[in-house]
């Protein structure tokens, strides 16, 4: 349940956008000979990592723009939106809000409320 | 139990009578009045039967904590398990209680009181296993369903919901004392603020108790009422009343549930209920705290109550429930139970305190001295006893002598909690307070605020002090509100969960959960069975399970197992509290996505020609499109396909193809896009020409086909299949923009602007030439697989001649505005050729005579064109396009792929199905290797037997051979696999 901020249309709700997976994976040419490993790895293989992610988001019932944002899949808050043309934004600076993103304590399971 | 009704109250409407019935007797209360309060104000407290042991239940509470007084509503479409202490009574209002039969007084059920020792903890689960399996669904099951439970299904319900979204700066949830001294200080600030009152009435503890004396030397309610009209007035704070925060999620998400029929029958076809759906900066929890109960021997009683609950029903409802009621308590905060009885005329029949006569408060003390109460200190109550109903009670007193009182209530108090469910929903932490003797919010996880009792501040010499702290990140007022007490100020409790029963009994019972009944007994034998830690044991006894998720006594169970386990109860820790913080309405979570708003229907700009001539719909999509043509009531859908595809071929047919998807796509570089993302070479086609065309996804396999039409190398118009069409602009739109920036190419979809008529058969050439006589169809001057633009009678039309059925055929394009007229000279001219309408079934049939696959039925997703035997629709000499490079990976050019062949029956007779595997086998002997499967099956009456369509395994090589389609049966039919063309193979018909 997201507010996301269309980098063309300002900020809208979630339920007007659609995911596009994983940002900046570049299509190999398809003029120049590339291996099968190559290939199978940019159709089938993207990355799904804890915390910061580069993804890719498109205002379908709006503008139909695809931009790029940077997303903590641990939180699911978008920290960033930029146009596909902009430069991506270093991680660095992003600082996440808690130690472990998903707000469980350090020890111990995602069912813990009481702090340890 | 006798009430008494107190006549100085501001919400109960004395003057104002409403009837209502519960289990079909008519009784009265007044507007305002809850259920359970003109219940209790007619001396009624037996409202139901517990959920196991069918023992009598009362009223417990005065909120939404309640685990017992649930009630079937028989006057709104029998909605079951609403809460009685919550629910508003409106005139002709009907009740009934649950789980009970044949009556209330005498329920059938209770015999499973009798042999409760047995119904412990995981009995059924220990019991019902055997002697088959076929036992727990057909007997066991249906037997416990039957026995134990809460409510019926309601009947017929239509309930109907809004949802409104909020986008705001702050959320207060709670307008109790702490949330109106939070909305006061942001009043003209510039934050847009909601406060959200689940009550009808703004105050909290102001209305429910006599806590507080005096706000900055006002009465409190003058107070409450200047400082509502202050918010009221601001500009930037709005108040939702009757609304409830269910749900507290990621990025400081709420949602809310309001009732908009409070203390009326909801109107059918009304709004009656809405669901705000709140995103906030920062969520200020101000939403209070509830009191806990105590475990000892029937707990459970009708009569007892919990002591606050008490004092509102007294404060609130002008109702109080007993005369003389027993007061039991082991905290500070049941004090202003006692000086409201006093104030009231009335007073406890006794007071019965675990603490230390040193440890009560010296102005409780004064106050029950001066009023002769019978005063027990360091004692404690043993059981309460009689039947359905509270008669008398033993208490234990400090010397360890046994006391009995008669008495018809009793009032306990067990502490109170913070209420931290949204804080934790929120993933805030929780820490345990070692000296309040509850969890506290410690860490919040998101921009949460608590204030007052919901952040574990139970006294009041800090307000002003802890508001401001904590709002100093806003820029608004500083708060100095002064505080006048009626009775202690400090919060003081002493560790008691438990007390145990003076004799000990199989039949002894000390509720833990008064809705799922489970006992202190079924806590130990789950610790004793190796359950001990929180979430397990929860799981096997049911614990805090039910509709009010233990709300008044889980953290009295976390109590007892850390003294159980000798652990601290920060290492017991607490289940996960999760949304919604009470039950929540589906139809209030559907709003208004349901019924005819559900999913929207699109129809053609013929759909009501088709309507007047029999057309039976089929759902393509959202789209309704003919599915047959019915010419009498008693045609079957058999017949009229087979009549409308012989049509087809003997004359000629009409179909409604207007559902097709349509894509513009024009630009500079409209050529070079098309090339990357079709498979096709579009480079040397002519201007005017179209082609069928492919798209693959960049795995290779098929996602979608249609006819390209290429009017320039900056212009092409794209079909698409009906379902695909949304899937194919935005795989366009999404190429265009991340991985072709560079091309300057625009398209957009143009489905709904023109209307589409497919014509085929061998007659159509002349009802063609009739219908539009300015247009030369001879083959030479109008080929195959090329189109036109013309105008007809002002309109503009663009003709493709192309065809899905293989006969002659032409596609029209016309504005959809003008489509009918169009449509119905098409009609009237074709008549005398023998023009029918066909459907969508007639057109599948027709189509796979030809061969043609229909995309997501002949494919799924695991298919190439290769598979299809289209490789010649591959622009090879293309450097790349979509897909390209997968067509060529180790596995898509594996020789044993699933392909696409045609099979018909060895013997004509024999039917085929859709979904039937094909095997090399007669016989069926597990493990039967599967080839593969039926993805098309028809009976044609032009080739006069079934014939299908199939992906097997390796199925080019294997044409001309025999093999087997599996049956439901288990038996098989021999089929022979053949080429996936069964009509005019030379494509004759088409061209000529």
């Amino acid at each position: 349940m997201l507010i996301i901020n269309c980098p063309y249309c300002g900020p809208r709700d979630q339920s007007e956008f659609s995911n596009g997976g994983e940002a900046h994976v570049k299509r190999p040419d398809g003029s120049k000979e590339i291996g099968d490993r190559e290939w199978g790895e940019y159709v089938f293989i993207r990355a799904n990592p804890k915390g910061l992610f580069y993804e890719r988001w498109v205002h379908t019932h709006g503008c139909r723009k695809w931009f790029n944002c940077v997303r903590d899949t641990s939180t699911d808050e978008i920290l960033v939106t930029y146009k596909l043309d902009e430069k991506k934004p270093n991680l660095n600076n992003f600082k996440s809000v808690v130690k472990t993103p998903s707000g469980e304590p350090e020890v111990g399971s995602g069912n813990f409320t009481v702090e340890k | 139990m006798k009430s008494i009704n107190l006549k100085e109250n501001q919400f109960i409407q004395f003057h104002q009578k409403i009837s209502f019935k519960f289990d079909g007797v008519k009784y009265f209360g007044y507007k305002g009045d809850t259920i359970a309060s003109a219940l209790l104000r007619n001396n009624i407290n037996l409202v139901g039967r517990s959920f196991k042991y069918h023992r009598p239940r009362g009223i417990y509470t005065c909120g939404i904590e309640e685990p017992n007084a649930l009630v079937q509503i028989i006057s709104e479409y029998s909605e079951p398990n609403t809460r009685a202490t919550i629910k508003k009574i409106y005139e002709g209002m009907e009740i009934e209680s649950q789980n009970r039969w044949p009556s209330l007084e005498n329920d059938f059920g209770s015999i499973n009181n009798l042999f409760s020792p047995i119904f412990t903890a995981g009995f059924y689960y220990k019991t019902f296993m055997g002697p088959h399996k076929k036992f727990w669904k057909n007997l066991y099951e249906p037997l416990i369903r039957r026995a134990a439970g809460l409510g019926k299904p309601p009947k017929d319900f239509k309930g109907i919901s809004n949802h409104i979204h909020h986008n705001v700066d702050v959320t207060i949830i709670g307008g109790g004392l702490n949330g109106l001294l939070a909305a006061k200080s942001f009043i003209n600030s510039n934050y847009d603020v909601l406060l959200i009152e689940f009550e009808e009435q703004l105050g909290g503890i102001i209305n429910n108790s006599n806590k507080i004396s005096l706000i900055d030397n006002k009465e409190p309610k003058d107070w409450l009422k200047e400082t509502i009209q202050e918010i009221e007035e601001s500009k930037n704070v709005k108040i939702l009343k009757n609304t409830l925060v269910t749900t507290y999620n990621y990025i400081n998400h709420l949602i809310a549930i309001e009732d908009r029929f409070v203390g009326y029958k909801p109107i059918e076809g009304k709004v009656n209920s809405t669901l705000h759906k709140i995103r906030t900066g920062h969520t200020i929890l101000c939403n209070g705290h509830i009191e806990r109960f105590l475990s000892f021997q029937n707990n459970d009683l009708p009569g007892i109550m919990l002591s606050s609950s008490f004092e509102k029903y007294m404060c609130r409802y002008g109702l109080a429930p007993s005369k003389e009621p027993v007061i039991f308590s082991n905290n500070s905060n049941s004090n202003s139970l006692v000086y409201s009885l006093i104030k009231a005329g009335l007073k406890p029949k006794a007071y019965v305190d675990s603490r230390s006569g040193e440890e009560i408060e010296p102005n409780l003390f004064d106050l029950i001295r001066k009023n002769d109460v019978p005063l027990y200190t360091n004692s404690q109550i043993k059981g309460a006893f009689g039947n359905k109903k509270i008669e008398k009670i033993l208490v234990e007193d400090s010397s360890g002598a046994l006391n009995e009182i008669k008495c018809d209530c009793l009032c306990l108090s067990g502490g109170i909690n913070p209420d931290v469910h949204l804080f934790t929903q929120s993933k805030g932490l929780l820490d345990w307070d070692e000296k309040d003797l509850t969890y506290k919010p410690s860490k919040p996880f998101q921009p949460t605020i608590t204030l007052g009792s919901a952040s574990g501040q139970f006294n009041f010499d800090n307000l002003n002090s802890d508001v401001n702290e904590k709002l100093k990140t806003f820029k608004v007022k500083k708060l100095d509100v002064k505080l006048e007490l009626n009775t202690n100020t400090k919060y003081n409790i002493e560790k008691l969960w438990e007390v145990s029963p003076q004799k000990k009994s199989l039949w002894a019972k000390s509720f833990i959960d008064l809705q799922n009944d489970v006992t202190t007994k079924d806590i130990r034998q789950a610790i004793t069975e190796g359950f001990d830690r929180i979430e397990h044991l929860k799981r096997y006894t049911t614990n805090s399970m039910g509709t009010d998720q233990g709300k008044i006594s889980s953290i009295n169970a976390l109590g007892i197992v850390s003294d159980l386990l000798d652990k601290k109860v920060n290492e017991v820790g607490t289940t996960i509290y999760r949304p919604p913080y009470a039950p929540l309405s589906f139809s209030a979570i559907a709003g208004r996505n349901c019924y005819e708003f559900y999913d929207p229907e699109r129809k053609s700009p013929i759909h009501s020609w088709h309507l007047k001539n029999g057309a039976i719909f089929e759902d393509v999509g959202q789209w309704k499109r003919p599915w047959y043509f019915q010419i009498n009531k008693d045609e079957s859908m058999h017949d009229a396909v087979q009549r409308e595809s012989i049509n087809v071929r003997e004359n000629a047919g009409i179909l409604d193809g207007s559902t097709l998807g349509k894509i513009e796509i024009k630009g500079e570089d409209a050529l070079e896009f098309m090339n990357l993302i079709y498979t096709n070479s579009f480079t040397k086609m002519k201007q005017g020409s179209a082609r069928y065309a492919l798209m693959l996804g960049e795995d290779g396999m098929v996602k979608d086909d249609g006819i390209i039409c290429k009017i320039s190398d900056q212009h092409f118009i794209a079909t698409t299949t009906t379902g695909g069409a949304a899937t194919v602009l935005g795989c366009m739109e999404e190429y265009a923009q991340t991985e072709w920036p560079n091309l300057k190419v625009f398209m957009n979809s143009i489905t709904e602007q023109y209307a589409t008529f497919n014509i085929s058969g061998p007659k159509t050439r002349e009802i063609m030439k009739k219908a539009f006589p300015n247009i030369n169809f001879s083959n030479e001057e109008f080929p195959f697989m090329t189109f036109q633009f013309h105008e007809f009678n002002g309109i503009p039309i663009r003709i493709l001649r192309a065809s899905f059925t293989g006969e002659l055929g032409y596609e029209i394009y016309i504005p959809s505005n003008s489509a009918p007229k169009i449509w119905d000279n098409i009609q009237s001219v074709g008549k005398e050729f023998g023009l029918a309408p066909y459907g969508t079934e007639a057109m599948h049939l027709l189509r796979a005579e030809k061969g043609y696959i229909i995309v997501g039925q002949d494919t799924d997703g695991s298919i190439t064109p290769i598979d299809l035997g289209l490789s010649w629709m591959i622009g090879k000499s293309k450097k790349d396009f979509l897909g390209k490079r997968s067509l060529t990976r180790s596995d898509t050019i594996r020789e044993d792929r699933k392909q696409l062949v045609g099979i018909i029956p060895s013997n004509k007779a024999d039917k085929l199905e859709e979904g039937q595997h094909i095997i090399l086998d007669k016989e069926i002997k597990s493990p039967v290797p599967m080839l593969g499967h039926i993805t098309s099956c028809y009976y044609s009456s032009t080739l006069g037997h079934d014939f299908a369509l199939a992906v097997i395994k390796n199925g080019h090589s294997m044409i001309g051979t025999k093999a087997y389609a599996s049956t439901s049966s288990m038996s098989t039919t021999g089929v022979d696999i053949v080429k996936p063309v069964f009509y005019d193979e030379d494509n004759k018909r088409l061209v000529s």
